[in-house]
């Protein structure tokens, strides 16, 4: 396991490594949104031997803690995780990663750029620079949490409070779009 | 001139002139700042060129050791560019058709980033293994 956390200072990440063995990399830039078309934290890519994508981006929980929030079980992603690495055998059989992830569109890819010249003119101290790009950022990709939500705290938006409801209620009005796979969700009908 | 920031495969600044849409720097810049240089032939990076075939795009001067434009070299490179010009910060992503090509072929894209501590990991560390990579944040 490879942890990639989308953040920006590495020390905002370090409390949640304490006893942790896997190795936990720093992506200030966003270069795996970019790279791996992902929307949505936590995304889980599974990379086979060979270095081919066994099972593309798909939202999935380590433990049950959000389980309340998210109606996501942890236990579903896991087994299929010990299948694969004892046999090979993938839970889901994906032919065309086109379908299931599909492509940045030209103004995600923009909102990523936008966001990296934010996120750095953050760390300079020029805040107004930082809120016209991650604003801009956000008006072109308002339905992408590496975007939308990873600028709150650089906005001086709270991440975990109404900002994030507002964002959520159009989330679902639009159909709760994603680049991956979606959880199997315990509330849904 | 004004200096710019360049985020692209790494940050590094830069002495520029910006002129309308342009961002025109010294030719002898451009393997510092993106990884390629200005042939007669192309944009070249070891043994790999990238014709151009609208070289005023890229040079708008014409002549050889005229100022190249960095939108126009990352256009030619098919790479994503975006420009804030009141902070003089350029942001370039990534090769759009490779990235499509390898995520269509169910290729692992590479990459390379650092740990808590700084030190550089690149994908490639662990081939060979099963890995499962796993995106999460803070927010």
């Amino acid at each position: 396991v490879i942890a990639v956390a989308i953040d920006d200072d590495p020390e905002v990440v370090r409390p949640f490594t304490d006893g942790i063995t896997m190795p936990v990399l720093v992506d200030r830039e966003h270069l795996l949104t970019e790279l791996y078309a992902m929307s949505n934290v936590p995304t889980v890519v599974w990379i086979d031997e060979r270095g081919r994508i066994a099972r593309p981006n798909s939202e999935a929980f380590g433990t049950d803690t959000f389980r309340e929030f998210t109606g996501v079980e942890a236990s579903r992603h896991l087994d299929a995780v010990r299948a694969w690495v004892r046999t090979g055998v993938v839970d889901v059989e994906v032919d065309d990663s086109d379908d299931v992830v599909g492509d940045l569109s030209d103004d995600e890819v923009r909102a990523r750029l936008l966001f990296r010249i934010g996120a750095h003119l953050h760390r300079a101290g020029d805040a107004e620079g930082a809120e016209r790009n991650l604003a801009a950022a956000v008006d072109l990709a308002p339905m992408d949490f590496t975007i939308r939500r990873a600028a709150m705290p650089l906005r001086g938006l709270d991440p975990f409070g109404e900002p994030l409801f507002d964002m959520l209620a159009e989330w679902e009005e639009a159909g709760r779009p994603y680049h991956g796979l979606a959880a199997e969700r315990t509330d849904d009908p | 001139m004004t200096t710019i920031t360049v985020l692209a495969d790494h940050e590094s600044t830069a002495d520029a002139e910006v002129v309308g849409d342009r961002v025109l720097v010294a030719p002898g810049e451009l393997p510092r700042l993106l990884g390629w240089t200005l042939k007669a032939q192309g944009l070249c990076q070891d043994d790999v060129c990238v014709p151009l075939w609208d070289r005023a795009a890229v040079q708008p001067g014409g002549d050889a050791g005229e100022r190249v434009d960095l939108l126009g070299v990352a256009a030619a490179l098919g790479r994503p560019a975006a420009f804030d010009d009141r902070s003089g910060t350029l942001a370039v992503g990534a090769p759009v058709e490779l990235r499509r090509q390898a995520l269509a072929g169910h290729t692992a894209p590479a990459f390379e980033l650092p740990d808590l501590d700084g030190v550089l990991h690149p994908l490639e560390a662990w081939r060979d293994r099963k890995r499962l990579l796993f995106a999460f944040a803070s927010w």
